[in-house]
């Protein structure tokens, strides 16, 4: 007979899951630590010059935070909607396809807008990316909600046909595609013009897009959907038991359009923020976020405030690792990839260890 | 003419045995009721171990062995985290991906840069053990001998474990728990089924398995590293779309391989045939490669559509996927 016995902890301390998370990124840093040993490395040098992300010393520094900021503005806003799907335990894995579709749609508007004013393109291109990529959420969760289809293989699906389609029209010379330059021989993707191009507050020679007080504000505006509106309260309801939900005579189905809407339609304005700030788009535009958005949501335990600082974390993890690559051209962006897996790991280790008690098993029966 | 023809069943079977070692390994982890999403990241990781150390022993058993360890480590991890942790699949499957090929091209990337550099398959005794040879006789048939009867031995190591898995579940008693706890843990939990044994077993065993399919990759495509370009190069998610395809049937698995490997096939093919056959096959060319890159996963979404749709067909979708199985939830 097993001695030891698993019993879930009846009381959630915050500050034992905080204490229990810290020593968890530890250790995944101290293994990130002993790999670049092994390379022969200075991990305390190295490290030094990833979480400062080549700020010190460096005349352009202000270069460093826009670089920062736009690994940031599309993985807070993806990790944000992702939240709320996931919220409703609806499993939108497709942050990757819904993003391209976005980015895509955003494109065809940027591309087509010479002459326009600057305000109204990248107005027109959001609109248009959040309604794109929205009506593809909406066809998921119908068929979710009527058929019972998978929506974690579906949108697994959408996801890979998604990156075919743009590596298509990036690698296709014809006359209709207005996605490539003409002056190029080779099939490569062009610029927008100007009136498509993100504008910014001029802050001394560093310029604060207003792509990034469009995610700041939109964070602001989750936190307080989820928090102080009935449509925030259905969510969470449909999220812990869908049965639930129905005997309080919510009408579950509709909830989940519309919180699949929401969700996808934030990641098209991600991907149309995206474009737009960048000035172009490419098979890469998405860096990952529909995936690494999956992470920052899961290690936030869906909170909105711990989204915030989770995003911005890992994205000086991975501009970190670019900063660093100069001077250690050895370790590349693969690392910052390696280094999320453990804290993945072990965050789920600590997030268990701070949720269950081992005890003998005479105790269990008497507790 | 007919070389054509024949190259193009060869290449079937040639470029597209991953899959079927991916789809068998993750059919059996789903037998289980545990949907692992980590295929790809599993598959990098267990070619790029079981490659370097097998080419450093020089033998492809050492080379098989070491590579069904590390990606069973990577299944231990797996079940580790979600049978006895609890923690959430998709995230945990999704994370293992990441981790894995970052680790394959992080380690590539070291030892490219190393002295040595990156270790080479050629003169070496793995090379030669890995060949294709021809059985003799069966080889002989005309038309189609050549193409099916004339591979390495890992390609028919895939179809023994795709059969034997299919005896397996169908006429094993393990088999037969194995599937019920994919259907229902608390049933077969009460029936006194191990579940948490089970899981695990089946888990790190279905890991290893699509280990050994990324080393087939990686010796195909001649133990060469690319710094941009990953062996598995989305081999394990077209997996996870073939188990659905072949509606978690080892059996239909290896049908649903040589489906997929044909498109596949064809991408690469095309200009080929529409060269061999101008008339019947020339209008092949105007078809942009990147639909065939596209069309397993179009065909998956259809074929996930379609049988959610209809109410009739049984399908063999284990119920509880996905979910943990917590006793005390009971």
């Amino acid at each position: 007979m097993k001695k030891y016995h698993l019993v879930r902890r009846a009381d959630a301390k915050l500050s034992r899951t905080l204490i229990f998370y810290a020593v968890g990124i530890l250790v995944s840093l101290t293994i990130g630590a002993i790999i670049l040993s092994v390379l022969g490395i200075n991990p305390f040098d190295y490290y030094g010059k990833m979480f400062t992300i080549g700020l010190v010393g460096n005349r352009y520094g202000y270069k460093s935070i826009e670089g920062l900021l736009k690994i940031f503005v599309p993985l807070l806003i993806t990790s944000l909607a992702l939240s709320l799907s996931f919220k409703m335990r609806f499993w939108n894995i497709g942050g990757e396809g819904e993003f391209l579709i976005g980015a895509i749609t955003a494109s065809i508007i940027a591309f087509n807008s010479s002459g326009m004013p600057n305000f109204v393109t990248v107005l027109l291109m959001c609109l248009a990316a959040m309604i794109s990529s929205g009506i593809i959420g909406i066809a998921i969760a119908a068929l979710k909600v009527r058929f019972n289809t998978n929506e974690t293989l579906m949108t697994l699906m959408i996801n890979y046909i998604m990156l075919y389609v743009i590596r298509y029209i990036g690698e296709t010379k014809a006359d209709w595609n207005f996605f490539l330059r003409e002056d190029s021989e080779r099939p490569k993707f062009g610029t927008f013009p100007d009136s498509a191009v993100m504008a910014g507050i001029p802050m001394g020679q560093f310029k604060l897009l207003w792509s990034v007080i469009i995610a700041l504000l939109l964070t602001v505006i989750v936190y307080v959907y989820l928090k102080y509106t009935k449509q925030g309260y259905e969510i969470s309801v449909v999220g812990d038991s869908s049965a639930t939900a129905k005997y309080a005579g919510m009408s579950v189905g509709k909830i989940v359009l519309r919180t699949m809407f929401i969700s996808s339609a934030m990641i098209g304005l991600a991907a149309a923020l995206t474009v737009s700030a960048s000035g172009t788009i490419s098979d890469t535009v998405t860096n990952n976020v529909g995936w690494t958005g999956i992470i920052v949501a899961w290690l936030s335990k869906l909170s909105v405030p711990a989204v915030f600082v989770t995003s911005i974390l890992i994205s000086i993890l991975q501009y970190g690792c670019q900063a660093a690559a100069t001077q250690y051209p050895a370790i590349d962006s693969n690392y910052a990839d390696l280094l999320q897996g453990l804290i993945l790991f072990s965050v789920l280790v600590a997030d268990f260890a701070a949720n269950f008690k081992i005890v003998k098993k005479e105790e269990a029966k008497n507790a | 003419m007919l070389e054509v023809i024949t190259l193009f069943l060869f290449n079937i079977i040639v470029y597209n045995i991953p899959l079927l070692y991916g789809t068998t390994g993750e059919i059996m982890i789903e037998k289980s009721g545990s949907l692992n999403l980590g295929v790809e990241g599993t598959m990098a990781i267990g070619a790029v171990a079981g490659y370097l150390v097998g080419i450093k022993a020089d033998s492809l058993l050492v080379a098989v062995l070491v590579s069904f360890i590390a990606s069973g480590l990577v299944g231990l991890l797996f079940s580790f985290l979600t049978v006895t942790l609890q923690a959430n699949q998709n995230v945990t499957g999704l994370t293992i991906t990441t981790f894995g090929v970052a680790f394959y091209y992080f380690i590539g990337n070291a030892l490219a840069n190393s002295e040595g550099g990156w270790p080479r398959l050629n003169d070496t005794k793995l090379a030669a053990q890995s060949q294709a040879f021809a059985i003799p006789g069966l080889s002989k048939i005309p038309f189609i001998g050549e193409a099916l009867f004339s591979h390495g031995i890992l390609v028919y190591l895939g179809v023994i474990i795709a059969v034997l898995m299919w005896l397996y579940f169908n006429k094993t008693v393990p088999g037969l728990k194995l599937r019920a706890i994919g259907e229902n843990p608390a049933a077969a939990d009460s029936l006194g089924v191990n579940v948490t044994f089970y899981k695990y077993a089946h888990i790190i065993a279905g890991s290893g398995i699509m280990g050994i399919g990324g080393l087939y990759m990686g010796l195909n495509m001649g133990g060469t590293f690319e710094g941009s370009n990953c062996w598995i190069n989305g081999y394990g998610w077209i997996s996870i779309a073939l188990v659905i395809f072949a509606n978690w049937s080892p059996a239909k698995a290896l049908l649903g391989t040589l489906v997929f490997g044909f498109f596949n096939t064809l991408r690469v093919q095309n200009a080929a045939l529409a060269y061999a056959f101008p008339n019947a096959l020339g209008w092949l060319t105007k078809i942009p490669s990147h639909f065939f890159s596209a069309l397993p996963f179009i065909i998956t979404l259809i074929v996930l559509i379609a049988s959610s749709l209809s109410s009739k067909k049984k399908s063999g979708e284990p119920q509880a996927i996905g979910r943990n199985y917590y006793r005390e939830d009971r």
